[in-house]
């Protein structure tokens, strides 16, 4: 069991800031789910808490511990991109993370090939995007660790093989060990993800469990007669973080008390109000676009 | 239990809910019989494929509304006693909600008071005709 806090962790590359001032506390048994667009320095965050990158500022505790070399002992990784040796075999890389690792379970390893379908007698330069991908799956999945860092895990797979995959991340998180991944498929994050993170450029957006961020974001809806209404303050409310205006139409982003808003709304003269649930993938795209990226939109600040 | 339980996880309804109300649901409808066991936490939440903690919140929360009751070692099961008053009062707490929505959406769309009246007069006929 390992519970992981990350303190204003700063990575720089020259100039650049990759990732800045970006804290987070992941709870042992925990399933937890890194969201962002590309570039967002997701991979740059993993690589921080496996070691394999110098931080610039911050740090990373394991149960209140910094990472020695002892506990990458407890830590699998999948990488975003293959780490397999192109020339050797399936089955000499399950030899080689045997010796590696003291609780590397061998017959384990070719189960999970097994429900893979790879065939462990193949050379690494045979296989497909997926198959690598699976290969390093079902080598972390073997190793009994109590840390699961997973760099898209499920990139190039198949349908039936990504379920393999989010069913092998629930029973670990049943065994009460943690699991950390990434992926672009925001469906598989839903399911298998209690809380997630969103970062964007380097930074912490948003943060929460999935199943509160549903209940309490929603989207407002109602239309007015003609396009020079007023909200009569409503844009003012803290639980309104975003305005959208097109024409008649007010949309409103609203984190909590929808209800509350949605009666606003009809007191200041809109018809049609509606409560809109949002999915995770709706969260998402407002959690990382800007409030000013269309024409159609006025940010906050400026409506009301 | 039966395989009642489905979950879309892509709608914007958090899991839990759609798991509390299901099971609701299922025992006021009585397809859910008290003392049925439930399946446990991880079988359920391998079956649909979702995090153990949000199968987790849904049992803290039906056993809080006195709908199941957890047996330390042996497992969640549907309560003898209770289970269905309060699974029933649960389903009266959705069909009111789905009619406040509906009332005032027909508000926002400019019916008057006696137009909704009319509405739900023939709505009454329709679904409880043996108590004109």
């Amino acid at each position: 069991m390992s519970t992981i806090q990350i303190s204003n962790l700063r990575k720089t590359y020259g100039a650049f800031a990759a990732v800045d001032d970006f804290s987070l506390h992941i709870p042992a048994g925990a399933v937890f789910g890194l969201l962002g667009p590309n570039g967002a320095g997701k991979t740059t965050v993993f690589k921080c808490m496996l070691g394999l990158a110098h931080m610039a500022g911050g740090e990373i505790l394991y149960d209140g511990k910094p990472l020695v070399p002892q506990t990458f002992e407890h830590i699998a990784y999948v990488p975003e991109r293959s780490a397999l040796y192109e020339w050797m075999t399936v089955a000499e890389h399950v030899e080689m993370n045997r010796r590696a690792y003291s609780k590397f379970d061998s017959k384990r390893a070719f189960e999970l090939l097994g429900h893979f379908s790879i065939e462990p007698r193949k050379r690494c330069r045979a296989l497909s995007k997926g198959m690598r991908t699976a290969v390093m799956v079902a080598l972390a999945f073997a190793r009994n660790a109590d840390v699961m860092i997973l760099d898209e895990p499920t990139s190039g797979l198949d349908p039936v093989n990504q379920r393999q995959v989010l069913s092998l991340i629930i029973n670990e998180a049943a065994r009460g060990n943690s699991v950390i991944f990434s992926s672009h498929q925001i469906g598989q994050v839903e399911r298998a993800a209690e809380s997630i993170a969103v970062m964007d450029r380097g930074r912490l957006v948003l943060e929460g469990t999935v199943d509160d961020l549903k209940a309490d974001r929603k989207i407002v809806e109602g239309i007015f007669p003609d396009a020079s209404y007023s909200l009569n303050g409503i844009a003012a409310d803290p639980h309104v973080a975003r305005v959208d205006r097109s024409e008649r139409i007010a949309r409103l982003l609203v984190l909590a008390d929808a209800g509350e808003i949605a009666q606003r709304l009809t007191d200041a003269g809109a018809t049609g109000v509606r409560v809109l649930d949002l999915n995770l993938e709706d969260i998402f795209l407002y959690a990382v676009s800007p409030a000013d990226a269309t024409a159609d939109v006025v940010a906050k600040a400026g409506s009301s | 239990m039966p395989a009642v339980l489905t979950v879309d996880a892509r709608s914007g309804v958090p899991i839990y809910l759609q798991i509390i109300e299901q099971v609701k649901r299922s025992v006021a409808l009585g397809i859910l019989q008290a003392g049925e066991q439930l399946p446990t936490v991880k079988q359920l939440a391998l079956d649909l494929t979702i995090n153990p903690n949000t199968v987790a919140r849904a049992y803290r929360d039906l056993e809080r509304d006195s709908v199941i009751e957890t047996a330390p070692g042996r497992g969640s099961f549907v309560r003898a006693e209770g289970a269905l008053d309060s699974a029933r009062s649960a389903a009266s707490d959705v069909a009111r909600d789905a009619l406040a929505l509906a009332l005032r959406e027909a508000k926002s769309v400019g019916l008057s008071r006696s137009d909704v009246a009319e509405l739900i007069d023939t709505a009454l006929d329709r679904w409880f005709p043996e108590e004109r």
